[in-house]
């Protein structure tokens, strides 16, 4: 009965340790002290998340229920607090410094975004599994929930991450969609979103309009924005159906390819793995998003099943962008690889929510 | 049925992915191979001019020039003695040295390192032949700063030198990045937003041979923004050439509006050599006790002495402490306190104007007493003392102006009646700069209005002086102005003023002189004025650090002035 946490585990593992190969294989070139630890802290930081891992899967969801109120308002008082402190970075402002390691709360408010998306719209009782969208006017349906969101994503947005940002608008999009809200509903705020989409791009930075117009021309700013994006696919299309084999990718090793080890360690994967190699990934990928939709499917508790869904959903949008964005298929906008990208906070966050996943798997048994 | 829609969307998106990287790894992964395999981008920086500096003419203070610089790019040498070699025959250098700066600058083989810079256009023609036989070489144009007219202006243009870790950390968030080339000083600092170019650049493919195949992209480089000054090239010229050899600064600002249209200051340097990056020069510059690299006009901080007695005429006769009839008698000295008090003459019984004419430092004294400390330190607070006047350079100093209250609580000491007298003819703890007499100058030249001085006109052809800041007019009477500018106009006129050398000059001038006294070495000489009297278009502050008693400004304004006068410029 625990086949699926069981895949689950076996995958996560897979897909960490091919990262780890990654990181090193992208900073052993430099001679640096400080860049031969990164692949050593994203070992601690992998060992700590399947710890995490094994908590979560032992802790109880339904005490996220409770909760959910509490981890919002922690999760906007750590946003804010990341404008008062947080550490600028490559022009952002995204960290808050914790003795001795940098945290991005973004991370964690994708994931408490789908546990309060996932409450907001499921009843108390276990036993009513029906969902409240259907029965509800726009006003609760839509509204008041995006107000909620837009919170977030507004200072998320201002740090700039656009990339988590848009995301957690993804999300909500998702679970506004499976949670029965009328399909009129949905269309109009698409609308209202294209809409006002000339005033977003007044509120965008600089840098940020650059590289979404850079996406639809590289060769625009060959030297500025657009670099990276020729860089990446030069790195995953030289590594042709083979690979170069490990250490040996000319591209991420000699530093061609800005955000090696993090944004863009897929291209490094790419270059030396080849198309065999990111086949496999894909699939692996594919497998645990499945695995997850499965356990979805197999629940009857309506919050633990909206739950399960925006978890696979955030990891599958999340690959989707990233790989998208390595491949020139979408704008570069700072988003990480789960798992494979170096990043303590994307580490231990994903693998929170693969142990909420676990836990829900676990529970079904007992309704 | 949602749910199996979301499922489709999600099996789509991740064949989407897949079929991505079939197109790039498979279909066109010969063409991105051979690109990395060869390493074929290439990034061809280009950079575009810096902004030119002019003078309210429009001919060039500070102009560029192409010169070239020599790199080498690792990866395409095969043997790299035999590069340097050549390269060393033709420029004169010998192979060691080129080895070295090679050595220290290397960082990765597709980066290219500079071995030589600022070679001329010969040497760069003679190396651009040898290119074919000799890969890897690279001669890369790059526009250098000139200065034509060498040393001329220096402290008020400032010069250029490689980004330094106090500047990166503030400009960074401005785009400005390591090794960037920035302004020191002048406007060269403080328009460096205008002036600094956009570098662009070309992203070619080569084949292996290094010959160019197609272009993939290309940002045009952005020149700076030119900056015209208000500078009197001419003027500028004539004062900077009388200042040869003394120490001090000289001035020359309109009266009206606050235009500079000259500002000189001894020492001074050449801004050129930092372009060379001749280190000992460099290094004694700032090494050098004199400061040459100081604005003496804005950041030098001095005692006014006499200049300043006109503060003290202003607040006595506002404030009604004493009336146009009111007349001391000076006999030489007199005691304040149990300490005793001398003048630089005996002047008898004499009115406010007499004392300004003749600079008596008694009348001072005792109007200073009468009007008291604090109300001094007002009066010279409104005529613009005390802070910086804003003029657009930066490294302004605000200088001080003593008040009882702030020696009790910084130096724990009373206020004596002496510190008064003494503050009263502008010596003590009083500090000023020579840009804030001239201001205070031109106060008396336009009869009240308390100018706000800039230096900056027009921003790449767009006049800016409307955006400066604005000029105040003082709430001081009528009466009191036209009395003292009558009393500066006797300075020079009267048999017995001390600018009377100025007397003989066909300009009508008017002025204060003054003499500050120093704890060490000769006093300061001072002469602030203002001409033609009665309708002004100069105001003109001459300070000589060190320069003796107030006469020797006196010498060196006649002689700016009459050659003035020669060249038609008045």
């Amino acid at each position: 009965m625990k086949s699926s946490t069981f895949i689950m585990a076996v995958i996560t593992i897979l897909i960490i340790s091919i990262g780890i190969l990654s990181i090193y294989s992208s900073t052993y070139q430099r001679d640096d002290q400080l860049w031969q630890l990164t692949y050593k802290r994203q070992i601690i930081w992998a060992i700590l998340g399947l710890a995490i891992f094994l908590m979560m899967s032992n802790f109880n969801y339904r005490r996220l229920w409770d909760s959910t109120y509490v981890l919002y308002i922690l999760v906007i008082f750590l946003l804010f607090l990341v404008f008062i402190l947080g550490i600028t970075r490559l022009g952002a402002q995204r960290w808050l410094k914790i003795i001795w390691f940098n945290f991005q709360p973004s991370e964690i408010a994708k994931l408490t975004m789908v546990i309060f998306l996932a409450r907001y719209f499921s009843s108390k009782s276990i036993d009513d599994v029906s969902l409240l969208a259907s029965r509800r006017g726009i006003l609760r349906v839509l509204v008041l929930p995006f107000l909620f969101v837009a919170m977030p994503v507004g200072l998320i947005i201002k740090q700039p991450d656009l990339g988590s940002g848009s995301m957690i608008i993804f999300i909500f999009l998702a679970i506004l969609y499976l949670s029965g809200v009328r399909t009129r509903y949905i269309i109009i705020f698409l609308l209202i979103g294209i809409v006002s989409l000339p005033l977003f791009w007044q509120i965008l930075r600089d840098y940020q309009k650059d590289r979404l117009l850079v996406f639809l021309n590289p060769n625009m700013d060959p030297l500025g924005a657009g670099y990276t994006i020729i860089q990446s696919k030069i790195a995953i299309g030289s590594g042709g159906f083979f690979g170069k084999g490990w250490l040996r990718g000319s591209q991420s090793q000699l530093h061609f390819l800005p955000e090696s080890h993090t944004d863009f360690i897929f291209a490094t994967f790419a270059e030396q793995w080849g198309l065999l190699g990111s086949i496999v990934l894909l699939c692996l990928y594919y497998i645990l998003i499945r695995q997850g939709i499965q356990i979805a499917l197999r629940t009857h508790d309506a919050f633990g099943r909206l739950l399960a869904f925006g978890i696979s959903l955030m990891l599958g949008i999340q690959v989707f962008i990233n790989i998208a964005m390595n491949l020139g298929l979408a704008p570069v906008v700072g988003l990480p690889l789960p798992l494979l990208s170096y990043g303590g906070s994307s580490v231990v966050v994903t693998f929170i929510a693969l142990g909420i996943l676990a836990n829900i798997d676990k529970r079904r048994a007992v309704f | 049925m949602r749910i199996k829609v979301l499922q489709f969307l999600l099996a789509i998106g991740f064949l989407f992915l897949a079929l991505g990287l079939l197109n790039v790894q498979l279909i066109q992964g010969n063409k991105f191979k051979d690109l990395s395999n060869k390493n074929c981008i290439r990034l061809i920086p280009q950079m575009g001019t810096r902004g030119r500096i002019l003078d309210c003419q429009g001919s060039i203070i500070v102009g560029n020039y192409l010169s070239y610089d020599v790199m080498i790019l690792p990866q395409e040498v095969d043997h790299l003695d035999k590069v340097l070699i050549s390269v060393s025959g033709i420029l004169g250098v010998s192979p060691k040295d080129l080895k070295d700066s090679y050595k220290s600058g290397f960082i990765a083989p597709f980066a290219p390192v500079t071995i030589a810079q600022n070679i001329d256009m010969h040497k760069a023609i003679a190396l651009e032949e040898l290119k074919l036989d000799l890969p890897g070489l690279i001669i890369q144009p790059c526009p250098q700063r000139s200065y034509p007219y060498g040393r001329l202006a220096c402290h008020i243009l400032g010069y250029l030198n490689e980004i330094d870790r106090w500047r990166l950390t503030k400009l960074a968030d401005y785009g400005y990045k390591i090794k960037d080339i920035v302004g020191f000083g002048g406007i060269e600092e403080k328009y460096d937003y205008f002036l600094h170019q956009k570098e662009g650049g070309l992203s070619v493919e080569v084949d292996h041979t290094g010959r160019l195949v197609r272009v993939l992209g290309f940002k045009p480089p952005q020149n700076g923004k030119d900056i015209q000054l208000t500078l009197d090239l001419k003027i500028q010229k004539i004062i900077e050439d009388h200042l040869i050899d003394r120490k001090g600064s000289i001035i020359v600002m309109h009266p009206y509006t606050g235009e500079i249209i000259a500002m000189a200051s001894q020492p001074n340097f050449n801004p050129a050599l930092f372009i060379k990056k001749s280190g000992p020069s460099i290094s004694s510059l700032f090494n050098n006790p004199e400061a040459p690299l100081i604005n003496r006009s804005i950041s030098g901080l001095y005692p006014a002495g006499s200049v300043f007695k006109l503060v003290v005429a202003t607040g006595a006769l506002e404030t009604g402490k004493i009336n146009s009839a009111k007349t001391f008698f000076c006999p030489g000295s007199i005691h304040i306190g149990n300490q005793e008090f001398s003048c630089w003459g005996t002047h008898n019984q004499q009115n406010l104007r007499e004392a300004i004419t003749h600079s008596c430092n008694i009348f001072f004294y005792r109007t200073g007493l009468l009007l008291g400390a604090q109300l001094i330190h007002d009066y010279a607070l409104k005529l613009g003392f005390s802070k910086a006047t804003s003029v657009d350079l930066p490294y302004e100093a605000g200088g001080f102006v003593p008040y009882p209250l702030w020696k009790k609580i910084y130096r724990f000491k009373n206020w004596f009646d002496g510190d008064t007298a003494n503050l009263a003819i502008g010596q003590g703890d009083l500090l000023v700069t020579p840009l804030q007499i001239t201001r205070m100058m031109a106060v008396f030249a336009n009869k009240g209005i308390l100018v706000a001085p800039y230096i900056v006109k027009a921003i790449d052809g767009r006049d800016i002086s409307h955006d400066q800041k604005k000029n105040m007019r003082l709430s001081i009477k009528e009466d009191t102005i036209d009395y003292i500018r009558q009393a500066l106009r006797n300075v020079v006129a009267d048999s017995g003023g001390t600018a009377g050398v100025l007397s003989s000059l066909s300009i009508p001038i008017a002025g204060k002189t003054g003499t500050a006294q120093v704890s060490r070495g000769q006093s300061h000489a001072w002469f602030a004025g203002f001409f033609p009297f009665s309708n002004p278009r100069f105001v003109i502050c001459v300070f000589l650090e060190h320069g003796g008693p107030g006469q020797a400004s006196c010498v060196l304004t006649k002689q700016i002035i009459e050659t003035m006068i020669q060249e038609g410029l008045i």
